[in-house]
């Protein structure tokens, strides 16, 4: 878990790595239209599907309680493409607008990147090692100051079933019952 | 629902309604734009069953536009229009006469209230003309199987417990529950509010709703495998870990403590992952209150607009967290089907899973090692033991949910049969949710209660018609074996399909089991059997019941009078700020509340302040908008999704705007009576009437006119910002489950 950092260079790495590939620079495993001088034609695989060796994921639309199931196309690591599910019991092959722009979300530019910190009212970037360990000596400080219920938990709908058990857990070994989300809305 | 039968979940799905329901009663719910899927099962079941489909609502809403029959209703009156139907029903002998002897307790109380609803009465307090009352009566009396849909419009009210009473008694009066096509179908906003409701990310319930009390806890300390008495220390004294904590309607207060708070501390810090926090009513105070805090944190893939409408210049940590899609596990559908969704991809970024988070932060405040430890446990021989060093947690954490959450009947939940399921989609029935092949005899996402691994999900609750291992089961008996001196459980008319026992039995304990069951338990098993069945980690009542057909949590009647609550049977009382001052005295709101959720709520005082209407004429209604969701956060930072609404808006009827002098498209002020204020655009639309207005609750970002761009981290800022309809949400909140009255309330409209 704590090694998410160097994971992320060994993304950039792989990114780095298929901007070459669509350059037309290296194997034929993905875009090869992308630069005129190193057009080839495009095989008969590649004529069937752009992204050759390419999985599906079957996974749930992650916005409302109707459960619709999505088909994810993943190439080398990205979600390229995004499929309905004929076959999902609830939504047979149906989504509404936000369904089907899950892709989206995912991909989102407005993503939080990276933890920030705010210092003298300007957003300042900072480790993940950083940030864990001010916060939870000023947790453990007003802890000590005030006790367990200084604290107020606001966990998710997003979570999933497993993360929410694990949330109002979280609460309960802190020491609080000040825990709530947004089923009281 | 909960107090009413037992659970407070839907009863039936989606797919049923489809194929089953002849009539679909919309009440405060809009699935056209809020769960679009969801709503074409509704249009499927007008084409399929001829199904009659009637929208009551404030607004002229997407649903209505589809509707047989639709009902403008005045915010707030939905129990009065009950009362208005159930006076007709009894009136005319249209009541199921013998569900109700056979399966209902207390009907006696509702018909007594019932009496003083005449359709003219019913018209003149809800707005809803008299003869559509009468003609809706009649449709529903005639129409079986018909069900009754409803959403946030029924909660959000300060007697949001009373409307969820009273729909429950119509479908019970009508005889409707327990039926395919029929049943009460609260429908759920975003994806996983049943599991996260489930697990009780809330401050009155450990997971599983099994409370607050010592032996609930004593039990969760078993299950995770820790001292009881370690877990107790944890707390700030004994009596706190028995207390309801704040709520998330309230909380500010414990931070702003104005109204009186009832804590060991007050509130010095905020964690937030995953709540839109301008989806909370009372949104100026609440940024009052983010002002003032010590520390705040937040754990999101987006940033979470409680990071930007506050002041606060210092002390303010985002933590980058992975969407849904990033990692793996379970959501819960609104009907309580339980999916398994894969993950896609990696975490982007340097996003953390919420797990993860959780990890991390456990580790650092010195519990990870108990955290963590049930993980690696199981049942072995009957008893809980340590049997392995490792845990995955997806998996493991979902067979720790099923092993202990034995209340609503999780014991069949384990990793392996739900993985089985996803990898099956095409082996399931949409109608019925029933499988083929290798998991045949099974309903998809074994919706809740699934009581065991043998067990296949219950698509329809108390269905009696169904044997139990099939799906079937009673009313819960959840409220004693009797009250004052009438007996609570099921006639002896009412024997579940295949059961070994005839007609009603109480739930299964250690002490009732053998005399109810029949049976004589073994020496081995006697000392090994749990208390009762919701906390025999032994398996051994479930194992029992299964064998005797019998569901582990009784066979009951349901109730419509609730001896524990102010209001024993639902009645109506006006809104907190009623734009009907004539009504207040005659149908007063309660009485000022001390200590729910540890503060003070005002009620009358509030209410009878002053003739709210005067000044504030214009009724506020909040809606949503198809292409957001909650407070909009996700969808807002979709260029496309957020391209269909890029201003935050009102809609007003041309008349009233023409009163007050502002064009279509105009900027207009919205006050609201504690004295806050939103700028937004005027919209012309006929949907509204000229006493009311409507308007999203999905945007944020602007606060009474002040745009708080600057506040958001570089390259962060949704592609649009508006708003917050909840900075004039009025004050008001349920008696009991502190839920803001987001869905009644007044304004005041003012020319920008």
């Amino acid at each position: 878990m704590s090694s998410k950092l160097s994971d992320l260079s060994m993304k950039v790495g792989r990114r780095g790595f298929l901007k070459l590939a669509s350059l037309g620079a290296t194997l034929g495993a993905t875009s090869a239209f992308a630069s005129a001088d190193s057009i080839r034609p495009a095989t008969k695989e590649e004529i069937k599907n752009p992204y050759p060796g390419s999985k599906i994921v079957k996974t749930i639309c992650s916005i409302c309680s109707a459960g619709c199931g999505i088909k994810a196309e993943v190439h080398n690591g990205v979600w390229v493409r995004q499929d309905v599910a004929q076959d999902h019991p609830i939504s047979e092959g149906s989504h509404c607008c936000k369904g089907i722009d899950q892709i989206d979300l995912v991909k989102s530019k407005q993503r939080v990147k990276h933890p920030m910190k705010k210092v003298n009212n300007k957003w300042e970037r900072i480790s993940w090692e950083t940030a864990i360990s001010e916060i939870s000596e000023q947790m453990l400080k007003l802890r000590k100051e005030n006790g367990p219920d200084v604290a107020m938990f606001l966990g998710s709908a997003k979570f999933n079933l497993q993360q929410a058990f694990y949330f109002r857990k979280f609460a309960a070994f802190w020491g609080t019952n000040n825990i709530d989300h947004v089923a009281r809305i | 629902m909960a107090n009413t039968w037992g659970y407070g979940a839907m009863t039936n799905h989606f797919g049923d309604l489809l194929g089953h329901s002849k009539a679909i009663f919309m009440i405060g719910a809009n699935s056209a734009v809020a769960n679009p899927i969801g709503f074409k099962h509704m249009l499927k079941a007008k084409d399929r069953n001829n199904a009659k489909l009637i929208v009551i609502d404030p607004v002229y809403t997407k649903s209505a536009a589809k509707a047989d029959h639709y009902l403008r209703i005045r915010t707030g009156t939905d129990v009065a229009f009950i009362y208005g139907l159930l006076h007709l029903i009894f009136k005319n002998n249209w009541e199921d006469e013998s569900f109700i002897a056979d399966r209902v307790y207390g009907i006696d109380e509702v018909k007594k209230e019932a009496k003083k609803w005449t359709p003219q009465k019913t018209s003149d307090v809800t707005g809803i003309p008299a003869e559509q009352i009468i003609q809706i009566a009649r449709l529903m009396a005639t129409t079986k199987p018909a069900t009754v849909v409803w959403a946030l419009g029924i909660t959000q009210h300060s007697t949001g417990t009373s409307n969820t009473r009273i729909l429950p008694i119509l479908q019970l009066v009508l005889g409707n529950m327990g039926k395919k096509g029929g049943g009460c179908n609260i429908i759920r906003g975003h994806d996983n509010v049943q599991g996260s409701t489930d697990m009780c990310c809330l401050a009155d319930s450990l997971p599983g709703y099994y409370g607050l009390g010592e032996k609930s806890w004593q039990y969760y300390a078993k299950g995770w495998g820790v001292d009881y008495k370690w877990l107790q220390d944890r707390f700030y004294s004994p009596k706190w870990m028995n207390e309801k904590g704040f709520s998330l309607a309230k909380w500010w207060q414990g931070v702003l403590q104005e109204e009186k708070t009832y804590s060991s501390s007050p509130i010095r810090a905020l964690w937030v992952q995953g709540t839109g926090i301008s989806s909370m009513a009372q949104t100026a105070k609440v940024k009052e209150a983010l002002d003032k805090l010590d520390l705040l944190v937040i754990a999101e893939p987006f940033v979470n607009e409680a990071a930007v409408i506050t002041d606060k210049t210092d002390n303010i940590y985002i933590l980058p967290v992975a969407t849904q899609f990033e990692n793996e596990g379970v959501v819960v559908a609104t009907n309580r089907t339980a999916q398994w969704r894969d993950k896609v991809v990696d975490p982007l970024y340097e996003s953390k899973t919420d797990d993860e988070v959780m990890f991390e932060f456990a580790k650092k405040f010195g519990f990870y090692e108990e955290y963590t430890r049930a993980m690696k446990m199981d049942i072995k021989d009957g008893e809980l033991k340590t049997v392995k060093k490792d845990f995955f947690f997806a998996d493991d954490a979902m067979n720790e949910i099923a092993r202990i959450v034995k209340t609503i009947g999780l014991g069949g939940w384990t990793a392996e049969r739900l993985r089985e399921h996803q990898s099956n989609w095409h082996l399931f029935d949409p109608i019925t949710l029933k499988g083929r092949g290798k998991v045949k005899g099974q309903y998809y996402g074994l919706p809740w209660p699934s009581w065991d691994v043998k067990h296949p999900g219950s698509p329809v609750l108390y269905n009696v018609d169904e044997e139990v291992n099939k799906g079937g089961m009673g009313f819960r008996n959840r409220f004693g074996l009797e009250h004052e001196g009438e007996d609570l459980l099921a006639s002896d008319a009412v024997t579940i399909k295949g059961s070994k026992v005839k007609g009603g039995y109480p739930e299964i304990t250690a002490k009732n089991i053998e005399k109810v069951l029949g049976i004589t338990l073994s020496k081995e098993e006697k000392s090994k059997i749990g208390a009762n069945w919701k906390v025999d980690f032994s398996g051994i009542i479930q194992e029992k019941c299964r064998e005797a057909g019998v569901a582990p949590y009784g066979n009951a009647k349901a109730r419509a009078i609730v001896w524990t609550f102010p209001d024993e049977v639902p009645i109506h009382r006006e809104p907190i700020h009623s734009p009907r001052w004539d009504l207040v005295k005659a149908h007063p709101t309660y009485e000022d509340q001390t200590n729910n959720f540890r503060v003070d709520v005002k009620f009358k005082s509030e209410q009878q302040a002053q003739d709210w209407s005067k000044d504030f004429p214009t009724m506020l209604v909040t809606k949503r908008v198809v292409n957001l969701s909650g407070a909009g956060m996700l969808e807002r930072t979709s260029k496309y999704l957020s391209h269909i609404t890029p201003d935050m808006f009102a809609n007003i009827h041309p008349d009233l705007a023409a009163d007050l002098d502002i064009r279509d498209g105009d900027q207009m002020w919205l006050h609201s009576p504690q004295g806050t204020k939103i700028k937004v655009k005027a919209i012309y639309c006929f949907s509204v009437t000229p006493d009311r207005i409507a308007l999203p609750y999905n945007f944020a970002g602007v606060m009474q006119g002040v745009d708080m761009s600057a506040n958001y981290p570089e390259g962060t800022k949704p592609y649009t910002i508006g708003e917050s309809s909840n900075t004039i949400t009025n004050y008001g909140f349920d008696i009991i489950t502190q839920i803001p009255e987001f869905n009644a309330g007044l304004c005041r409209i003012e020319k920008a």
